[in-house]
């Protein structure tokens, strides 16, 4: 797909991977609009990128999604391309032992990640896939998924929730391809976000980067770049791409 | 046209040609559920080399409306 003029919708744009990747559509001349929680977030991005369009919503609420892709195709039409980045880390492990006894992994944070991280796929992409289908756009939708989907020490809900958007691009690329709908995911290794950082203490990141083949974490740019060629290669769909710096080998 | 219709139905919904008919409609089919329709229509779609509108896909519910949506967009035989 050529980028130019094509109106892409980035999840959680506002900061982090997503903002490299609203950066790097825009520079290749998409249009861009962001659906992030952050509403203050939104208001600077618009300051710094007049042309980026920001509505406020949180993703993991089912009918603020169908609202917002609602008034998102009032005013664009349909959109030519999806990437579901938003989502939240949180790391602990199932049980641990401490002076005060085993403590057992916070249920409520179980059901908040998998609200942020796979419901609110499926809600954007359900919203987002049935104005595509009814206007016959051929887009593309990326899933921002983690090597954590093979299994994380200390990350369950991560890992659940991350391997769940990796099943439903298997799911979607199958069923939509025949309408000519592309679905494919982007699996960052560690890479050098704020969230990455206040997920994980510096002595971790340090232990990781030693396990990582080219010694370092990823930067936001070069995932960005991933999800941009995913969206161009008209032949890649149904897959995850990993761009860990050898990480999962 | 009828012919390449009949070799696609019997292709995706896995029914025996003598069963296509034009009075044939989705409901009695089982295999034609919303998922084979879909394609169905990516099927009629690279036969004929068209693009189907979402209008033409919904009224495609049975052998006849085929027919009579391919024969609109001036496909005979």
């Amino acid at each position: 797909m050529e980028l130019r003029n094509k109106k892409v919708i980035v999840t959680g744009g506002v900061s982090g991977l997503g903002r490299s990747m609203v950066e790097l559509f825009l520079s290749k001349g998409a249009a861009v609009t962001v659906f992030d929680l952050n509403a203050q977030g939104l208001d600077q991005l618009a300051q710094t990128h007049p042309t980026v369009v920001g509505f406020q919503c949180d993703l993991s609420d089912y009918d603020q999604v169908a609202a917002t892709t609602a008034r998102f195709h009032e005013r664009f039409g349909a959109a030519d391309v999806l990437v579901n980045n938003a989502g939240i880390i949180y790391s602990a492990p199932l049980v641990c032992l401490s002076p005060a006894g085993i403590v057992r992994h916070d249920v409520a944070m179980w059901r908040k990640v998998l609200d942020a991280d796979l419901s609110s796929v499926f809600y954007t992409t359900l919203c987002v896939i049935e104005k595509m289908i009814a206007t016959r756009t051929r887009g593309v939708v990326v899933n921002i998924s983690s090597v954590s989907a093979a299994g994380n020490v200390g990350q369950s809900a991560y890992s659940a929730a991350k391997a769940g958007v990796n099943a439903l691009t298997a799911t979607w690329a199958k069923e939509l391809g025949m309408m000519g709908i592309r679905v494919a995911a982007v699996a960052p290794g560690y890479s050098e976000t704020g969230s990455t950082k206040s997920a994980l203490s510096e002595p971790v990141l340090k232990e990781i980067v030693k396990r990582v083949p080219l010694r370092r974490l990823g930067k936001p740019e070069e995932i960005a770049q991933a999800v941009v060629a995913v969206v161009e290669n008209d032949f890649f769909t149904g897959k995850v791409f990993e761009v860990d710096g050898g990480l999962v080998v | 046209m009828q012919e390449k219709v009949q070799t696609i139905l019997v292709d995706v919904l896995h029914i025996p040609a003598l069963q296509v008919r034009d009075s044939l409609a989705m409901k009695e089919v089982e295999t034609w559920d919303s998922m084979r329709h879909m394609e169905l229509v990516a099927s009629i779609e690279q036969t004929f080399g068209i693009e189907l509108t979402m209008d033409e896909i919904v009224s495609m519910i049975s052998v006849g409306d085929i027919k009579r949506v391919l024969r609109g967009r001036g496909l005979e035989g």
